[in-house]
């Protein structure tokens, strides 16, 4: 709320040092008059005002809120360039300019007035449009109309309550069902039961540590910043995760295909976290495809940048979805019932580990016809370098 | 007199911040409609639904104010056409308006169904295809640009093919039993409407030439039937 009261008591401020000004100046005249002083005082008084109304003006047009100034009429006497945006806006943003000019009829008259727009876009934004009118006990000198944009604040929060009702029922589940398994087993004498309940207590066990595990592994990468750094080839990393990830796609009948060149592509990084990632991306594209898809991963150097893709034939994110698929515990809607099994940790870790090797990551995609994950980190440029270059050998030495 | 032109031209700007606030209204309903039908989310279906008397409201104003300006102002050459644009616009405008809320009615009949990906993806792409459609037509009468209102017709191809293509979706679906024949009806009705959509943004683009260039595609069919009339061809079809 104090956002919005700062610009109020600068726009409020300015008023009152312009009524101000103008009283001292009536009173500046008369004396002027009265004791005919010189015009070069005279001069110097505009100059004065002149540049007090400089400063005002580009105090407001440096606020991060759109400001409207309005007088008692209603007549608009200012506006930053924040909410000028709104007045030349030709599509969604236009109906902002909208509640921007209602409200500030309403205001003159008198009244507070709040309003949310929410804008579907795309991009989805929420704007709050917030109308003042300044007055004092004797006089009101206008309106004020403080415009926000709150898709940011918005989104955070969401993100913030998704993770901790994620986080509460991804653990909550695995723990009933243990203690439900538990309860049974305590009363069970049949050893075929049995057996069959301490194999599904084995099940919720293994989800549950396959949960703190992802977990602590993110926790792990954000904290880390100052990652261990080496020589890592990129194609031992794939093979690596590949190698991780073939029991899963067997199972599925997913086909996974590596395009790798015969030379080495290094990078400069965390070993385990770079598999990790690459693991992360080839385990989804795995997940979401059915049976006789294919993935592909390719890796190659393109202007000082490695490039990793991984693409495949499966069921693809809706372009709402892409923007928020990487953060933590984020899965696609439900209602699509598909239930691949993994928490939502996976994206999130590929980010982050992204992020720590000043790396990008992008996604293609579109809905029942699959994506494509592209991995992007700067290469080592030690590979130019014959004395640094490394031999196969040697990596796979690092490697293990 | 220069008063009057002026306080004219001041009307003519308004009339047009009123259409594009129409068109604002446009490409907020329909993404709206689409989440509604894809998420099966009947309250803001609902939503779609009242907030077309919104832009019901601001027709009629729009509409009174033109004919206000033809009465009062009797503009001539290009203002007349701007004018007679701007009538033209808003009722394509508010035709959008009523296809959105189709789909959202479309939401409640089928209220439940379950879509495969490649039939969420292809709706998700007709609704962006068809908002961006609005948005460029929007752009081009804004701007005054007469190429890329003229462009809008081959634009319109990509729309045309999805709406095809959807169809074939959902007719695909029905065979395999994911959806019933009432939710593959509305579908293909749906499909349809995003389809009008984006042909009632080319005929803002057409109106757009015409508000720039004066001229309209309909003349050259005109000229034709004068031609054919001139030669006395009976144009009558054989039996």
């Amino acid at each position: 709320m104090s956002a919005y009261l700062l610009p109020v008591v600068v726009g409020i401020g300015m008023c009152l040092i312009g009524a101000v000004a103008w009283r001292n100046h009536q009173q500046h005249l008369t004396a002027a008059e009265k004791h005919r002083l010189d015009d070069e005082a005279q001069r110097r008084y505009q100059d004065e005002a002149a540049e007090t109304k400089i400063q005002l003006q580009l105090s407001l047009d440096a606020v991060a809120q759109g400001v409207v100034l309005a007088d008692a009429d209603g007549v608009e006497l200012y506006r930053n360039p924040y909410a000028q945006t709104f007045a030349e806006a030709r599509h969604s943003e236009a109906l902002v300019e909208v509640a921007i000019t209602e409200l500030l009829a309403e205001s003159v008259q008198g009244k507070s007035v709040k309003r949310q727009v929410e804008l579907f876009g795309p991009p989805r934004r929420c704007f709050v449009v917030n109308a003042k009118p300044l007055q004092n006990t004797n006089n009101t000198y206008g309106s004020v109309v403080l415009i926000d944009d709150l898709t940011e604040p918005q989104r955070l929060d969401a993100m913030r309550r998704d993770f901790v009702s994620n986080i509460s029922h991804e653990l909550r589940t695995p723990m009933g069902a243990l203690s439900l398994l538990a309860e049974t087993l305590v009363e069970e004498s049949d050893p075929q039961v049995v057996s069959r309940l301490a194999a599904r207590i084995q099940t919720e066990a293994i989800r549950l540590s396959s949960i703190l595990h992802d977990l602590l592994q993110l926790s792990q990468i954000e904290s880390n910043d100052a990652a261990e750094r080496s020589l890592v080839d990129v194609r031992l990393i794939i093979q690596e995760a590949l190698a991780r990830v073939s029991q899963s796609a067997q199972d599925k009948q997913v086909t996974v295909e590596t395009s790798l060149p015969a030379w080495p592509l290094t990078v400069k990084g965390d070993h385990r976290q770079l598999t990790s990632a690459v693991f992360n991306l080839m385990d989804n594209a795995v997940k979401y495809s059915d049976a006789q898809h294919k993935v592909w991963v390719t890796a190659t150097i393109q202007q000082n940048c490695l490039k990793i893709e991984v693409r495949d034939q499966g069921h693809g994110i809706a372009s709402n979805h892409q923007e928020r698929i990487f953060e933590r515990f984020y899965q696609i809607d439900s209602s699509r019932g598909e239930t691949a099994g993994g928490v939502g940790l996976g994206l999130a870790i590929v980010r982050h580990v992204v992020t720590n090797h000043q790396g990008e990551i992008a996604v293609e995609s579109s809905l029942g016809r699959g994506s494509t994950f592209t991995l992007m980190l700067p290469a080592a440029s030690e590979v130019s370098n014959e004395n640094e270059a490394i031999s196969d050998d040697e990596l796979i030495g690092m490697a293990r | 007199m220069g008063e009057l032109r002026r306080s004219f031209h001041e009307e003519l700007e308004e009339i047009k911040a009123g259409i594009v606030q129409m068109a604002a209204l446009v490409t907020e309903a329909v993404p709206r409609a689409t989440e509604s039908l894809l998420e099966s989310n009947l309250g803001l279906a609902q939503q779609v639904i009242n907030a077309d008397d919104e832009l019901d409201d601001l027709a009629v104003h729009l509409e009174e104010r033109c004919h206000h300006v033809l009465a009062l102002q009797a503009p001539m050459a290009s203002d007349l056409r701007a004018l007679s644009s701007a009538l033209k616009l808003n009722a394509e405008l508010e035709r959008s308006g009523d296809l959105a809320v189709n789909i959202a009615k479309a939401t409640r009949r089928i209220y439940g169904t379950r879509y495969d990906a490649i039939l969420r993806g292809l709706l998700v792409r007709m609704n962006e295809e068809a908002c961006r459609l609005v948005r460029l037509s929007i752009d081009a009468y804004v701007d005054g640009n007469a190429g890329l209102a003229s462009a809008l017709s081959d634009i319109d191809d990509q729309l045309d093919s999805l709406n095809r293509e959807c169809v074939q979706a959902v007719f695909q679906a029905h065979q395999a039993d994911t959806i019933d024949l009432q939710a593959a009806v509305q579908l293909c009705l749906i499909s349809r409407y995003y389809e009008r959509i984006g042909d009632h943004a080319v005929n803002i683009g057409e109106r757009v030439v015409y508000m720039v260039t004066g001229w309209l595609p309909e003349y050259t069919g005109s000229a034709r039937l004068k031609i054919r009339q001139s030669q006395h061809i009976d144009d009558t079809p054989e039996e």
